[in-house]
């Protein structure tokens, strides 16, 4: 698998307090390292200001990192048309002239090599987006759905999206999530989504990469994740016996009942060894595993195949 | 189509551009007819239109800036488009000018010895000499606004007060050296320019427009959005 998105070192600081002689520096990001393979979709996940935006915004050429490396399709994306006529980036927050919808379709479909006028009518046709209508009198939900529009019909090898569905509605998500399905299995491309809601997106994703607080505490393959973390519930002793010895995340009991999580794959023995104890094993979705992570609860899993960067303060 | 033309044309679509700017001549030319029985000379509200520039060059960053980044146009291409669409303009604004100028002159302004499109000294002189004054005075005005643009977007209102401070101490220290020095480039009498043509302050504003163009650029460089 080629590459598409490298990074190596990556820090951004912002100068933060008021003091002019010596300015506090805080870091958005810090040392970010990552790789994004080519015609894959991963899902870029963490908390509010954990630095999944600044990261996006680097990856665009939007924003300059303070040090490290970044490389879109082979090179250094800043001030590069090479790499930029080659990539979209939709943000939540874009900030749009004073133009009319059908004027930023238009405009968009000058810039992008692969434009496919089709779709964009398509999609705002779904979306219900009116040509004439003014983008800044647009709502956030139709605002969001320009964003898509634009972002799928540019066809562009590197699509990012920065949490591209603020204020649609459920059914305008699923219409988002099916048309860039359709379109990314006709198409294939480098879609990375930053997004909050995790278990509903969880099935478009390939790989998944949490940030917390600058750093990434998480880079593994979804499939991977997805039978990572079992929560075992049932009689204490049958817990205990199943789980000892082993790496869990948390323990709560009540009673002679107990429910731990249990962060490695179970084997054939051990689902054998739970059913005939009476125990209940229920997979953790992909938005628990990513709870955890950020919160720094994520420890290395032995032979489970992750390529997880532990961070400590 | 090159991505600076593409970009000049992306800026046209703004209504303040393509729907207003052509309304600007006609009606500060009323409003001159209006006072002109009072004055003759109404020379001073042909300046609304040559304003209006540097206040669209100004508006041509804000939010024109992040989402044509947004669609992967780099910030020098970004700025080479706009000043792109600031040159074409003013080359069709300043050839109105002439056209107009020219119809004044033969009608005796406009039947009412309205001085509006003659301005004495600057634009006064045969037509090329009328196109160039005004396009080259119109360009420079949308760089400078289109600069001012910039740093208000990278700094904000402090900085571009900044801004401005820092061009009134250079004209104050201009002015400074040119009057120690014993340059008179203006003499006192009639305000016209001692060996200093209306052409010659042309190719002076010129000069300064390439250096607004470069300052505009060094400030776009680093501009995140």
């Amino acid at each position: 698998m080629t590459t598409a998105i490298s990074v190596a070192g990556l820090t951004k600081s912002y100068r933060s307090g008021s003091g002019l002689l010596h300015p506090a520096e805080e870091a958005a990001l810090d040392d970010v390292n990552l790789t994004v393979g080519a015609g894959t979709i991963t899902g870029l996940l963490g908390r509010n200001g954990a630095g999944k935006t600044t990261l996006l915004r680097i990856l665009a050429g939007q924003e300059f990192p303070s040090s490290g490396s970044v490389r879109v399709l082979g090179a250094p994306p800043a001030e590069n048309e090479d790499v930029l006529r080659r990539l979209v980036f939709v943000r939540e927050d874009q900030a749009y002239p004073e133009i009319k919808v059908g004027q930023a379709l238009r405009v968009a479909s000058w810039f992008y090599p692969n434009w496919d006028s089709a779709l964009a009518s398509a999609l705002a046709d779904d979306f219900g987006l009116r040509a004439g209508k003014a983008v800044q009198r647009l709502s956030r939900g139709q605002r969001s759905a320009l964003g898509i529009t634009i972002g799928l019909a540019a066809r562009a090898e590197v699509t990012l999206f920065d949490e591209p569905y603020a204020g649609l509605d459920a059914v305008a998500r699923q219409l988002f999530y099916d048309r860039l399905l359709a379109d990314f299995a006709e198409f294939p491309r480098t879609v990375l989504l930053s997004t909050h809601l995790i278990d509903e997106a969880a099935a478009l994703f390939e790989g998944v990469i949490v940030i917390d607080r600058g750093r990434v505490v998480l880079d593994a393959a979804a499939d991977v994740l997805r039978g990572a973390a079992t929560r075992v519930s049932g009689p204490c002793l049958a817990v205990d016996a199943l789980v000892a010895g082993r790496p869990v995340w948390e323990r709560r009991q009540l009673g002679s009942q107990a429910s731990v999580v249990m962060i490695e794959p179970l084997s054939a023995g051990d689902r054998e060894q739970a059913r005939s104890a009476g125990l209940d094993l229920t997979p953790l979705s992909l938005q628990q595993i990513v709870v955890q992570a950020a919160a720094g609860m994520l420890a290395p899993v032995p032979g489970a195949g992750f390529a997880t960067e532990r961070t400590s303060a | 189509m090159s991505t600076w033309v593409k970009v000049a044309r992306y800026n046209l679509l703004r209504p303040s551009i393509c729907l207003l700017l052509p309304w600007i001549l006609p009606f500060s030319f009323a409003v001159g007819a209006l006072t002109a029985r009072h004055s003759h000379e109404a020379t001073g509200y042909l300046l609304t239109f040559f304003l209006y520039f540097a206040v669209q060059g100004m508006q041509t960053v804000g939010r024109s800036l992040p989402f044509g980044l947004a669609l992967g146009v780099s910030r020098r291409s970004f700025y080479a488009g706009t000043a792109l669409l600031g040159l074409a303009l003013a080359l069709v604004s300043g050839l109105v000018l002439t056209a107009l100028q020219a119809i004044e002159r033969a009608t005796d302004g406009w039947g009412l010895s309205m001085h509006f499109f003659r301005v004495p000294y600057l634009l006064n002189g045969p037509w090329y000499a009328t196109w160039l004054t005004s396009a080259v005075g119109l360009l420079a005005l949308w760089v400078y606004g289109l600069w001012h643009g910039i740093v208000y977007f990278r700094w904000g209102t402090l900085g571009t007060l900044a801004f401005i401070v820092a061009q009134a101490l250079v004209v104050v220290a201009g002015g400074v050296i040119f009057t120690s020095e014993h340059w008179h480039v203006f003499s006192s009498a009639g305000g016209s320019a001692v060996g200093l043509t209306a052409l010659g302050l042309t190719g002076v504003v010129a000069a300064l427009a390439v250096l607004l163009l470069a300052g505009g650029h060094a400030t776009i460089r680093r501009a995140a959005v």
